[in-house]
């Protein structure tokens, strides 16, 4: 991919001789670096589950926020460069809160989410006029995650290329190769929300370089009946333990799961 | 009291101007009237709407007003006006008649009638069509409110004019007959009645013919009869609410000792 | 100011108007007319009479102000019809985005809000006209939804608008909300209870109220249009009205 240097890399809006576009693809690659998160998608409602990096013992734990509320209905975990999270999400928030106000109603998840990367690609102008916003394509992606009367539990993925896809569950950011592989295997349609709480840790732990806590992860739920929540620290404790003892009864079974995840790491 | 009184004038200005109070409104007759001759005598027609703004005061109101037995005028513009004016000259030619001893001429009607609406300069807001005949053959005028007329052998007059004019103008001939006459006034006024939304409901029509009584058609045509109502509105007995009761007496009744008849009384006879 | 000299001199000389009357270019009309509807447990109706005027004059004795306008809603602006049509062409428009962006059928309380922000935003220069929505509701009930100029809405159970509102909405109060209606069993002691009305029961009321209404107001006339909203679908009933 980066074979052919050429200057076609500089403008964000120049398509190289090969038709790509690589600021767009320079920006995928950083979500390549942001910590792993992770999203499960049930008939009861949608699991949200995501790394935090706590770089150092002084980093006070809870100011690493990677899972933001949209809407009552809605909830979001990222992965990539935060920062630029924010724009998304402050969008995603107006754009909720106007569907509110002019409508009487929650707005879709799928509508919500079509509008995040609307904005995504305000690199550029818009085909009808629209004002060059942003001098780059964001540098992260997220985990779209909502409930709407029409679709029921929905999960998304959205990108700074401005294309999005609907999930039963998806895996973004560094770990994101293994945890889907894992993801993959370990997904049937009759998950529960418990369940899927406990896949979700259970995959993050596989991918994560630290040793997973209840300080250096975070959780959330989106359900019919209870909307968007963060999980707390002691919630998510229960659900470690909870984890803990699952893999004991597993036994044999859990001796290969580790076994696997060393190789994962390896080929990491 | 002669004349009408201004006395109200500057207050009634102040009101509107100042006080925030709006002017009554009167009751206009926002009308179709029509006049034709034909040979030997006059017609004349109004339709039978009287609005006040868009508001049908009266569906079944009368425009035809009788000046003389055999002079009659029609009447637009404020109801009030038309029915006034008419009356005073009613009366004014009658005792010009008698003074005269002569059979009340039409030209004299009019003449009466643009010297009054002239002298009040339009306020008097009458705008008529006087008809009739007299020793001096048929005769058909028509008045303004500032107190100009005309004469004519067909004329319409009042909001629906334009349509009745158009059904005038197109059918009207030279020495129609007293039938052709009053189905023309009849289908002039009716133009007014279906395309002009100050006119509506019914046609009257007055015949005035050399050597014949005068004849009032009330109701010549009634083309606009309510159809029957889809539910009956009958409330049953109890709709009521019976927030209080209370029984008065209207007479006193006192209990009298009873009366002792005197005996002489009794022998009275008859 | 020759005026002047030829008033009394009185506490009210200086009231009396001499100033002359400024005109200028009025950008509304009133085309008369007048809708109604009237909601019931599983089907909402909207009517108006297909009569438009201007002043004195019938413009046309058929222009039908009553829209179906997909979703199963119907809507009405009365009042100024160059408005009226502009406004619910704007809502057409704006319900075919809303399918774009939502990939569903709007709610009639979802269209309802649109209106009045579509209202709302003429603020300073207003659609001149009464507006009602109908439809049903998410749980298949009849719903009748009622607008001022610039808004104001309120969901209710029966709304007359225009130019004949002021003669139909006491008839409506007293033959649908039996408003001043005792239980003739209570021998007026007790209000009449409230109850829905069947579709058969409130298209005879429509009726009523529209040749009454023509009886009585000028603008008012020509035809009725009845569009009838249920489950199944819209659909249309005229009949004629009295043409004076």
């Amino acid at each position: 991919m980066f074979l052919t240097r050429s200057e076609y890399d500089r403008g964000v809006s120049t398509f190289s001789p090969e038709g790509r576009l690589f600021q767009v693809e320079y920006s995928l690659e950083a979500i390549k670096l942001g910590s792993t998160a992770i999203g499960i998608c049930t008939s009861e409602g949608v699991i949200l589950g995501v790394e935090k990096r706590v770089t150092s013992p002084l980093l006070e734990s809870d100011s690493v926020e990677k899972i933001m509320e949209v809407e009552k209905h809605v909830g979001c975990a990222m992965s990539g460069l935060t920062a630029d999270a924010r724009s998304l999400i402050d969008h995603a928030r107006v754009t909720s809160v106007q569907h509110d106000l002019y409508y009487h109603e929650p707005i879709g998840i799928e509508t919500l989410t079509q509008s995040i990367c609307d904005l995504a690609l305000r690199f550029g102008e818009g085909a009808s006029g629209e004002k060059r916003l942003m001098s780059r394509p964001f540098g992260v992606a997220l985990l779209v995650a909502g409930y709407d009367d029409q679709k029921g539990p929905q999960l998304y993925h959205a990108e700074p290329s401005g294309t999005f896809y609907r999930y039963d569950a998806k895996a973004i950011g560094s770990g994101s190769e293994g945890a889907q592989a894992e993801l993959q295997n370990e997904y049937h349609k009759s998950l529960t929300l418990k369940d899927a709480e406990l896949l979700a840790l259970k995959v993050l732990k596989q991918v994560m370089e630290e040793k997973l806590d209840n300080k250096n992860a975070q959780m959330a739920s989106v359900t019919k009946e209870g909307g968007f929540r963060i999980y707390s620290e002691e919630e998510l404790a229960e659900i470690i333990e909870k984890l803990k003892e699952k893999e004991k009864e597993e036994g044999s079974d859990d001796e290969k799961d580790k076994a696997g995840e060393e190789e994962g790491e390896d080929v990491d | 009291m002669v004349g009408l009184s201004f006395d109200n004038y500057q207050r009634n200005q102040y009101l509107v101007n100042q006080a925030g109070f709006k002017a009554p409104k009167a009751t206009s007759t926002g009308t179709t009237i029509v006049g034709c001759q034909f040979k030997g005598g006059v017609v004349i027609a109004a339709d039978t709407r009287a609005t006040t703004g868009p508001i049908v005061a009266d569906k079944n109101c009368e425009k035809l007003h009788r000046i003389a037995p055999k002079i009659w005028c029609a009447g637009a513009g404020t109801a009030a006006d038309t029915e006034m004016v008419t009356q005073l000259i009613q009366s004014n030619l009658e005792l010009h008649s008698m003074y005269m001893n002569r059979e009340p001429r039409v030209i004299s009607a009019m003449q009466m009638l643009k010297q009054h609406l002239f002298k009040y300069q339009g306020y008097v807001g009458a705008y008529l069509i006087v008809a009739g005949v007299d020793p001096t053959g048929p005769h058909l005028f028509s008045i303004q409110a500032h107190g100009s007329t005309d004469i004519g052998y067909y004329m319409s007059l009042g909001s629906g004019s334009l349509a009745a004019i158009a059904v005038l103008e197109r059918d009207w001939k030279e020495d129609l007959s007293r039938e052709e006459a009053m189905k023309l006034c009849a289908t002039a006024i009716q133009a007014g009645i279906f395309n002009d939304l100050g006119s509506g409901s019914n046609v009257d029509l007055c015949v005035m013919e050399t050597g014949k009584d005068a004849q009032l058609y009330r109701n010549y045509l009634t083309p606009n009869v309510r159809e029957q109502k889809q539910k009956n509105y009958r409330f049953a007995r109890g709709t009521t609410a019976v927030l209080s009761k209370s029984v008065f007496d209207l007479v006193d009744v006192i209990k009298e000792e009873e009366i002792v008849v005197g005996t002489d009384a009794m022998d009275v006879d008859l | 100011m020759q005026a002047q000299n030829t008033l009394l001199n009185t506490e009210y000389s200086t009231d009396a108007q001499t100033e002359p009357i400024e005109h200028r270019f009025n950008p509304y009309q009133d085309n008369g007319g007048t809708i109604l509807g009237i909601a019931g447990e599983d089907f909402a109706v909207l009517a108006g009479d297909t009569r438009q005027t201007v002043g004195y004059s019938i413009d046309s004795r058929y222009e039908p102000k009553v829209h179906d306008v997909g979703d199963n809603l119907l809507l009405s602006a009365n009042g100024f019809s160059a408005d009226g049509v502009q406004l619910v062409k704007v809502f057409q428009n704006q319900l075919k985005w809303y399918h774009f962006d939502n990939n569903k059928e709007m709610a009639v309380s979802s269209a309802a809000r649109l209106i009045q922000h579509m209202l709302y935003r003429k603020r300073m220069f207003p659609y001149y006209v009464a507006t009602i929505l109908a439809g049903l509701d998410e749980e298949g009930k009849g719903a009748i939804y009622s607008f001022d100029p610039v808004g104001s809405y309120e969901r209710e159970q029966c709304r007359a608008g225009g130019a004949a509102a002021s003669l139909i909405m006491p008839f409506l109060d007293n033959q649908v909300n039996f408003k001043n209606q005792m239980d003739p069993e209570s021998n007026g002691t007790k209000r009449r209870p409230l109850k829905y009305l069947s579709l058969e029961e409130v298209i005879q009321l429509v009726r009523d109220a529209f040749t009454s209404a023509t009886e009585r107001h000028i603008e008012v006339g020509d035809g009725l249009q009845i569009l009838i909203v249920t489950k199944d679908g819209v659909r249309s009933e005229y009949f004629p009205l009295k043409k004076d």
